[in-house]
């Protein structure tokens, strides 16, 4: 629990600086603790390995979520209107294949969905008997062993350059082979690149966006994390407070708060699809069946609803995924896990933007508070 | 007044005595709903039977309106929503059921079809017009008597019959009868909650508005503060706070079916059936913004949309569907805040004196 209290104390919400105390143990933390007692990001979860890839040409890239070991129960969420999956049908508890190798977040809209067959490479290539992809399936010969990917996208290509330059395989087996079990980085990196949040009042009004990620873990030893890249046509909201973290941003550019515009009835300039979309991954150590793990990420979309204003719209293509590594013996019951991947979803979507530099112009929330 | 059923409760009473004190409140309205029934074609009735705290409430559409379902809680009671999956068909709806009682409260949309078969209301089919009424039950069978007791299809008949377009009651009455809050930590711990109504309408037009039945095993959250407004109790009365219980490695105490939130969006814009479906949808994001934890295994969460074509202007489904879940939230807020005490099961406004 201080490593949970530790992260709550990154900022001071007064002041808008890093709290101090939050340095200093950071200092400590980088300094003597051992590796991965600080790591309050997804990879604290034992079995889970975290890769970005950036491109250099422009802001977009992609991440991958490894998964070691055999018992990965999965599931999805899938409430955003114009969304870009592949392999989600698989997850759903009535499909037959119960596991799954890995999990790619991903820029560059449709076509970031090429990365998968680079992570798909990279897990052919890498395949051994503790990472074993599970065998075949209906109609597949015995012996073959297929790796399961899944993957989501958002939409990135206005941001900072050529829109034809986006990620594709390598981009998803370079990723691959750079995921650790090291703490995850946040900000505008991998998926994240290129993310942007609030364009409601249109582009020239957003702020950066990015990816973030966060755990919990109990006393009991049961830990629940998440990764997410924040690109939504809404708000960022702070769920603890109801304030706005970072938005659609007025003329004099102070947040403009969506969900005042809109019961107002102001005029929006954006709600096409063309430019957002919220996409994540919740994992647990916890040991769930198929369904449960559905039940997860269904509950752990909640936290994207209490960050988010408005979310789930015709104009994102919001996607949970939720993973159970089995990694822990302990037993707890889904309704726990679920809520506490609702928080975690939540905590790691703020991390995102808090954590976001600005890129291509468009400013990022701890820019604007120099 | 309708401006003011847009503002949060909190400061509802405030700003209306505001409007009053310089003469925005004088302008008679017709329509001085500030609930559902504010939406154009929407009423409201509830039934509260007399020997327990539970009963109805139907939601009758004055003649017919698209519909749409989401269905997210893991323990869900419901008849017709399998209809109002976008692939499937029959696009009307003439009634919505929101009843307690648990699967047998399922009875209430019997006597809801009877009482619009009487007046020859329904999808024509052949020679016979049937009343397309989808309903969902929410778990109050061990609140305050026999739980033999509960809504059969004659608290649906009587509910219907009830139905106005006039404001909404709300708390402790129809299918809030006997809905409680804040079991995470065992039903002693609960906070009495009801039913609760809001809408918001824009300068355009354009309207949408909620009725909710919160009976969560999670906390009710204000949105706009995050503080709880109902909730597991401490012994002095004080709200626990079911989010850091949980954070702290709580486990959650509520049995599964003992709980579940049930509710109906309307709006007066025209809309598909698919996105009637998307407005449900969104509209669900309202239960995760008030109710912490929400969509659990242990509770059968289930919202209902309407949207009754009154009103001839466009508007963005994003924005009608943003909306939604706003009103949702609001009237989730309400429905604790307005709620009395029941069978010694403290409301927050009774804990607050």
């Amino acid at each position: 629990m201080a490593i949970r209290n530790l992260e709550l104390g990154i900022w001071n919400r007064r002041f808008h600086i890093p709290n101090p105390a939050f340095l200093i143990a950071l200092a400590l933390s980088a300094s003597c603790a051992p590796a991965g007692a600080a790591n309050s990001t997804l990879t604290a979860i034992d079995g889970i390995r975290v890769g970005h890839d950036t491109l250099a040409e422009r802001p977009t890239g992609c991440t991958v979520v490894l998964f070691d070991g055999a018992a990965l129960a999965a599931g999805v969420s899938q409430r955003g209107s114009a969304p870009g999956t592949r392999d989600a049908d698989q997850l759903q508890p009535t499909s037959a294949v119960d596991r799954v190798n890995a999990i790619v977040l991903s820029g560059g809209s449709a076509f970031g969905l090429d990365t998968a067959n680079g992570v798909m490479r990279w897990v052919d290539e890498h395949a051994t008997d503790s990472r074993r992809p599970p065998s075949g399936g209906p109609g597949v010969p015995r012996g073959v062993d297929v790796p399961i990917v899944a993957s989501a996208v958002l939409i990135d290509l206005w941001v900072g350059g050529k829109p034809s330059i986006r990620p594709d395989a390598d981009c998803g087996y370079r990723a691959a082979g750079a995921a650790t079990t090291a703490p995850v980085q946040e900000g505008s990196v991998g998926a994240g690149a290129g993310a942007t949040v609030g364009k409601i009042l249109g582009r020239e009004r957003a702020m950066k966006g990015g990816l973030g990620s966060a755990a919990i873990t109990l006393p009991n030893g049961l830990r629940v994390a998440a990764i997410v890249a924040v690109n939504p046509l809404g708000d960022v909201i702070d769920p603890s407070n109801g304030t706005v973290v970072a938005g659609a941003r007025n003329d004099n550019g102070s947040l403009a708060d969506v969900r005042k515009l809109l019961r107002s009835g102001a005029a929006l300039q954006r709600t096409s699809a063309d430019d957002n979309t919220t996409i994540a991954v919740v994992a647990t150590n916890a040991r769930l069946t198929k369904a449960d793990a559905s039940r997860v990420a269904t509950m752990a979309d909640d936290g994207i609803a209490r960050t988010i204003a408005p979310a789930h719209t015709t104009a994102d293509g919001d996607t949970v995924f939720a993973v159970a590594t089995g990694g822990w013996s302990g037993t707890t019951d889904v309704t726990t896990v679920g809520a506490l991947a609702a928080d975690v979803l939540a905590d790691a979507i703020v991390r995102a933007v808090r954590s976001a530099t600005s890129v291509a112009g468009i400013p990022a929330v701890r820019d604007l508070k120099r | 007044m309708r401006y003011c059923s847009a503002m949060k409760p909190v400061a509802l009473a405030a700003a209306c005595v505001a409007a009053a004190a310089i003469g925005l409140a004088a302008q008679s309205s017709a329509r001085a709903s500030s609930g559902i029934t504010a939406v154009d074609g929407i009423k409201v009735g509830h039934y509260t039977l007399a020997e327990r705290p539970t009963g109805c409430t139907v939601v009758v559409v004055d003649g017919d309106a698209v519909g749409g379902v989401s269905q997210r809680g893991g323990a869900p009671g419901t008849r017709e929503t399998d209809l109002l999956n976008p692939l499937n068909m029959v696009d009307k709806v003439n009634a919505i059921v929101l009843a307690g009682g648990s699967a047998f409260g399922l009875e209430a949309a019997t006597g809801t079809v009877r009482w619009l078969e009487e007046r020859n209301i329904g999808w024509q089919a052949g020679p016979s017009r049937v009343p397309i009424v989808p309903a969902a039950i929410l778990f109050d069978l061990g609140v305050g008597g026999n739980p033999k007791i509960r809504p059969t299809a004659d608290c649906g008949y009587k509910a219907a019959d009830a139905a106005t377009t006039g404001a909404v009651p709300e708390g402790s009455v129809g299918a809030g009868a006997g809905a409680t809050v804040g079991k995470f930590a065992g039903a002693g711990r609960s906070t009495k909650s009801g039913i609760g109504t809001a809408s918001i309408a824009l300068p355009s037009g354009l309207v949408v508005g909620a009725v909710v039945a919160v009976n969560a095993v999670g906390d009710i959250i204000d949105p706009a503060t995050g503080k709880v407004v109902a909730g597991v109790r401490n012994p002095d009365g004080t709200f626990a706070d079911a989010r850091k219980l949980l954070r702290a490695g709580g486990s959650a105490q509520s049995r599964a079916g003992e709980n579940t939130t049930i509710g109906v969006v309307a709006t007066n814009a025209r809309l598909s059936k698919a996105l009637a479906a998307r407005m449900a949808l969104m509209a669900d994001d309202g239960y995760a913004r008030a109710i912490a934890p929400s969509h659990t295994n242990a509770d059968g969460d289930t919202i209902f949309s309407l949207a009754t074509g009154r009103w001839s202007g466009n508007a963005d489904i994003t924005v009608i569907g943003a909306l939604a879940a706003e009103a949702v939230a609001d009237a989730i807020v309400r429905a604790a805040t307005q709620a009395t005490s029941v069978a010694g099961i403290p409301a927050a406004r009774d804990l607050r004196k």
